[in-house]
């Protein structure tokens, strides 16, 4: 008896000890290269710029967070970062519903056609895209001879630096992730749902607007959230399309990281982007829950 | 329906006319970048496998790629296993913490690696752009790899333990046959999103040690760039569109990149 328990002990312990085994190599590594570095940007966000090496003993200030909030230079960047992030989530969901909705209904190759053009940005890098649309936009550019052909302008347009161009770039890039996710949803949407409303007398606006958008409501905000936050942290696009002096929070980010080398500020502004992005993905959360009455989905 | 088909076309065009206008823009026979092509000619693709630097960045992105993909697909397997099969509250507060590197934005990440990699004295290192790139793998490989151990059938597991099975012969020849379609897919799509990832290597890469995205994108940006990168993204284009098809027909994109049940 006594023997019985000690040898159900030990296995115990022995299958405990494997389990810890097995998921110790990836929490060891993202808590040495995750937790541990996004707290020391937080520390070193609050210690004050210094030419030189860093200083392991610098005393904690908040003068990088006083100096940025309280000047209206980078509040309105922050806030052109935010609009940029909700134009760009407002298109991407107008153009991704309604192709999600035609891909789950489509098959063959017409559907891989469809799935290779608007996945595609995911299959090539993100230059790949900006490179496209830098050459279509450039003064003198394809759409503008487009455009003069048709006889609607007339002499070159300055469109590669203007924030449509960075809007319809930023949309373009996230659509793919967008269309992921909300084909997923409305692909568990019933079709006999949609056919009863049909032979009940519903009109089409009225069968997507009571039956589908409630039902993919989850989708709709899990994409909102993620192109959002992909939106507001990108560099790339708003630097090659809408040009180095956009008043963006990563352009900014950037610059005082590798440029002006001054590592504290840019660790603060890092910061300021990671709650601005917490925030907005919370608030997404709290009214989707509030709107659905339902408990919380699991998000992205 | 006609009005929806029309819509879901233009949006085709719109998203193939960038990935596509390389091309013509590539077939120039000048140094400028400019369309229609003032005359054809091969050369950029040629200048392509002549250009030292760009070759050396495109290795560099392939290798960084390999090893990250590998290693996140490798240690994400026992963690889903133990994962999978755990109970209640750990499993859920485990598997948010997996995952947590896609809740941050890869710009704070970025910045936090380069500040902290800089105080071990791993800044610009080879090794600290692998780590990187394994940190914004982890959750896509683990969730991946979690879809397919959670449809393992149990049961086969069961039968071989009491037909006198180990743990070891259960898992070579019960198991693995299970997940070897989903642990293909993990590594071949996490490969894909390491490969084209500009920022992490944007802010890690020493001068010297650029991956082929970053060289791309300083070419443009910095100044320099002749058709010889329109003709890279072009080649890239055409590996994309052909690794996209096969996969789709084979084992299906949006089971494995939606990342979601």
């Amino acid at each position: 008896m006594a023997e019985g328990t000690a040898t159900r002990v030990t296995r115990a312990g022995e299958s405990m000890r494997g389990w810890v085994l097995f998921i110790a190599p990836i929490v060891l590594l993202l808590i040495v290269f995750f937790v541990v570095p996004l707290v020391d940007l937080l520390s070193l966000s609050l210690t004050e710029h210094k030419p030189g090496p860093r200083d392991p003993n610098a005393a904690l200030t908040l003068v990088n967070f006083v100096k940025i909030l309280g000047d209206p230079f980078y509040l309105a960047m922050a806030g052109n970062s935010l609009l940029l992030g909700l134009l760009t989530v407002i298109a991407t969901l107008l153009i991704g519903y309604p192709v999600a909705f035609y891909l789950t209904r489509s098959s063959g190759w017409e559907r891989t056609l469809i799935s290779v053009a608007c996945l595609l940005p995911i299959f090539t890098n993100l230059i790949v895209g900006i490179l496209g649309w830098y050459i279509l936009l450039l003064p003198f550019g394809v759409f503008q001879q487009l455009l003069s052909a048709l006889g609607l302008v007339d002499g070159p347009i300055q469109w590669i630096r203007s924030s449509s161009a960075l809007v319809a770039v930023l949309t373009y890039e996230h659509l793919p992730f967008a269309i992921l996710i909300l084909a997923s949803t409305i692909q568990n949407v019933p079709q006999d749902k949609i056919n009863a409303a049909r032979i009940l007398g519903a009109s089409m606006p009225r069968i997507v607007w009571s039956l589908m958008l409630p039902l993919t409501a989850p989708g709709l905000i899990a994409s909102a959230i993620l192109v959002f936050s992909l939106s507001v942290s990108s560099y790339l696009i708003p630097i090659l399309i809408a040009g180095p002096r956009t008043q963006v929070l990563p352009i900014s980010i950037f610059s005082y990281s590798s440029e002006l080398l001054n590592r504290p500020m840019a660790s603060t502004l890092a910061f300021i982007l990671l709650v601005m992005v917490a925030a907005c993905t919370y608030s997404a959360v709290l009214v989707a829950n509030r709107l659905t009455r339902r408990g919380s989905w699991e998000m992205v | 329906m006609a009005g929806l088909r029309i819509f879901v076309y233009v949006v085709v065009l719109l998203m193939l006319t960038p990935t596509l206008i390389s091309l013509p823009v590539a077939l120039t026979d000048t140094s400028r970048i400019a369309f229609p092509p003032p005359g054809l000619s091969l050369r950029w693709f040629q200048a392509v496998f002549a250009d030292g630097v760009l070759l050396g960045a495109a290795w560099r992105s392939f290798t960084l790629a390999i090893t990250a993909s590998v290693v996140a697909v490798a240690i994400s397997i026992p963690c889903a296993f133990a994962i999978e099969r755990a109970k209640g509250r750990w499993r859920t507060t485990l598997e948010t913490f997996i995952t947590g590197p896609r809740m941050i934005p890869q710009l704070v990440l970025a910045v936090a690696l380069l500040v902290y990699f800089e105080r071990l004295r791993m800044g610009e290192t080879f090794l600290g752009l692998v780590i990187a790139h394994l940190v914004v793998s982890i959750p896509f490989a683990f969730r991946t790899v979690l879809v397919s151990v959670a449809s393992v059938d149990r049961r086969l597991e069961w039968s071989s333990a009491i037909l006198g099975a180990g743990p070891a012969t259960t898992f070579r020849l019960i198991v693995l046959p299970q997940i070897k379609t989903g642990v293909i897919a993990a590594f071949i799509f996490t490969f894909i999103l390491s490969f084209n990832n500009v920022t992490m290597a944007l802010f890690l890469s020493g001068i010297g040690e650029r991956t082929l995205p970053v060289e791309m994108f300083n070419r443009m940006y910095v100044g320099g760039m002749t058709p010889v990168i329109p003709a890279v993204s072009f080649l890239l284009v055409v590996v994309g569109v052909a690794v996209f098809i096969v996969l789709d027909r084979t084992i299906g994109v949006y089971k494995y990149l939606a990342g979601r049940e």
